[in-house]
């Protein structure tokens, strides 16, 4: 297991559209052990693999609602209502903007053992799910950001 | 994605870890977090302050637990490991509504998130034996189970016995009601009783000064109409017997050399009713700013604040006070109760420091009395050095002779009195230990 180096806003592995996932491995494994050992050394809810530098259909989240989420060659199966709020993206450092998103997210994907599984997601879940499946198209949240970038608040951050 | 923070278990690790790694003051971590994160919902809020409150408040005993089950013990660990451990052992041994297996996961999560990836099976395994055991952990060292140092104990002990030392230790472990003196200057008892029962709010008698009530159904203070009209203020009922025992009547000059938050100046205030002075002190600007955010919402106008240090005598008001209220800093063993890190923080050796200190403000104290007027000594502690001792000082080294309080005290109270002077006790007289000695200065 180890950190991975978080490739930032610039790299272009970041605006390319990734490859689905055809079977579990050990290399694929451990990409996912240490993409969420990276999402939380750097206090992420959520990270997608282009974001480490790969480009597999792969997402990880833990919004602290005491699930840890694989999400693999994931599909946004339906969306519905809205909600705007600040959102920020480990691969752009010291930023956060105003992103309007869909309130409810129904989603379907495999799991880490290859299972297909279906998820229904309220608020900040939903935000996240969307969020890590735009990278997993080469899009970032600055592309959907209303008005200006701001830069996160130093004590926020710690 | 990044967010910012909103997990009550991590603010409550990071308030925790400023405690009682870095030696900040609990009442003023949490109370800084709280504002920080005003948009969490409430029960995150109170989640939040409860698992805080009590860590502290139980720690002796939950370390001993930890250690029971850990081969490294507390003592040894990483501060961040030992912080975990030690909110995730209260919640699985106080907490009864959050499951154990939740704590364990969240603990785990935790020191993964704060890259302690490779103690986190240590962090489950500790817990989970801990959960699985807990029905059979039995303490029989009282200092752990009332999770409170030993030498406090024993010096209880040998002032009060062995019962109402464990009386007194206990009742750090109750939850008691918020109590409440009102302005009765502003409004009378029975239009502040309605006006709190319109908003849903029980009011119940303290069985002290008539104008003191135990409040309980209220959200947040701020939104008690009551309250921010300056109605009341915040107090305990052994701290608004000092203004009332010191005598105050129509006219007075009264002197509150260590003032904040204001308790005591603000009740002087209301029973100048509008007449006479009160002079507010305290060591420093933010110390002020309480008192005078106090008495902005009480708007008192007979009030005057001032920075300074009370061990050093201001020849200004020599002489002029009738009353000096000499609230002084003190180990503060009587409100353990509410600030539950101060039996972590206080060491023996420090009370008779403290005892010194206290002299020498009262020697500059002492000299702003008029002849004849009255200085009201008071602490919140139960220790005698600082109290009885010290009481017997001014009368050896201090123009002054007894003032006798008697009279003054509550029934229930009365038979504890000792002429001038009384000592409360937690968990036997139904409030903070508070200690109060009355003085009157010799006329030439």
């Amino acid at each position: 297991m180890a950190i991975r180096q978080i490739r930032v806003i610039g790299d272009e592995i970041l605006t390319k559209a990734c490859k689905p996932v055809k079977e579990m491995n050990e290399r694929t494994e451990e990409l996912i052990e240490d993409m969420f050992e990276t999402m939380y050394e750097n206090n992420g809810c959520g990270l997608a693999a282009p974001q480490v530098g790969i480009r597999k259909r792969i997402v990880v989240i833990d919004v602290d609602d005491g699930n840890q989420y694989v999400m693999i060659n994931p599909e946004i199966l339906e969306t519905s209502g809205s909600q705007t709020g600040a959102e920020g993206c480990l691969s752009v450092p010291g930023k956060n903007g105003q992103v309007t998103r869909a309130e409810h997210v129904k989603a379907k994907a495999l799991n880490e053992n290859m299972e297909e599984y279906t998820i229904e997601a309220d608020g900040l879940l939903a935000r996240c799910i969307l969020h890590e499946c735009d990278h997993l198209d080469g899009i970032l949240y600055v592309e959907r950001v209303e008005g200006e970038l701001h830069d996160n608040d130093e004590e926020g951050e710690e | 994605m990044t967010m910012t923070k909103t997990d009550p278990r991590e603010i409550t690790l990071d308030i925790l870890l400023e405690v009682l790694e870095e030696g900040r003051l609990g009442h003023l971590v949490l109370n800084q977090a709280l504002l920080k994160y005003q948009y969490l919902e409430k029960q995150d809020r109170s989640f939040i302050t409860k698992l805080t409150e009590g860590t502290l408040e139980r720690l002796i005993l939950l370390d001993a637990a930890l250690d029971r089950f850990s081969k490294t013990k507390t003592e040894k660990m990483k501060p961040m490991i030992r912080t975990i451990l030690r909110m995730s052992a209260y919640q699985i041994l106080f907490m009864d509504r959050v499951p154990d297996a939740a704590v364990c996961n969240e603990a785990v999560k935790l020191a993964k998130k704060r890259k302690f990836q490779g103690l986190s099976g240590f962090v489950n395994g500790v817990l989970r034996t801990l959960s699985r055991e807990k029905g059979k952990l039995e303490f029989t060292d009282p200092s752990v189970r009332f999770s409170i140092p030993g030498w406090m104990l024993s010096m209880w002990e040998s002032d009060y016995g062995k019962e109402k030392a464990e009386q007194i230790a206990a009742s750090f472990l109750k939850e008691r009601p918020l109590t409440v003196r009102f302005n009765t200057s502003r409004a009378s008892v029975e239009e502040i009783l309605k006006s709190l029962e319109s908003q849903g709010i029980a009011a119940e008698p303290t069985g002290f000064l008539d104008t003191v009530y135990s409040i309980s159904g209220y959200d947040h203070l701020e939104a008690v109409e009551a309250f921010y009209e300056g109605l009341m203020t915040v107090q305990d009922p052994s701290s608004a017997l000092a203004a009332h025992l010191a005598g105050i009547k129509a006219g007075d000059t009264v002197l509150d050399i260590c003032s904040a938050p204001g308790g005591k100046t603000l009740h002087a205030a209301d029973l100048l009713k509008g007449t006479g002075r009160v002079e507010a002190r305290d060591l420093t600007e933010y110390k002020i700013s309480l008192v005078e955010q106090n008495l902005f919402r009480c708007g008192f106008a007979n009030v005057e604040t001032k920075v300074w240090d009370a061990r050093i005598f201001d020849p200004e008001m020599e002489e002029k006070a009738d009353v000096v209220l000499a609230d002084l800093p003190c180990s503060g063993l009587g409100i353990i109760g509410k600030k539950p890190d101060i039996k972590l923080r206080l060491k023996k050796e420090d009370l008779g420091e403290l005892a010194s200190l206290q002299r020498e403000i009262l020697s500059a104290a002492s000299r702003y009395v008029k002849p004849g007027g009255t200085l009201l000594y008071s602490t919140c502690t139960v220790d005698r050095a600082e109290n009885e001792e010290n009481a017997a000082w001014i009368l050896e080294n201090l123009p002054f002779h007894k003032k006798d309080i008697t009279g003054r005290l509550p029934g229930s109270l009365q038979a504890d009195c000792r002429e001038n002077q009384i000592q409360l006790l937690p968990g036997i007289h139904g409030c903070d230990g508070f200690f109060l000695a009355a003085f009157e200065k010799n006329r030439e």
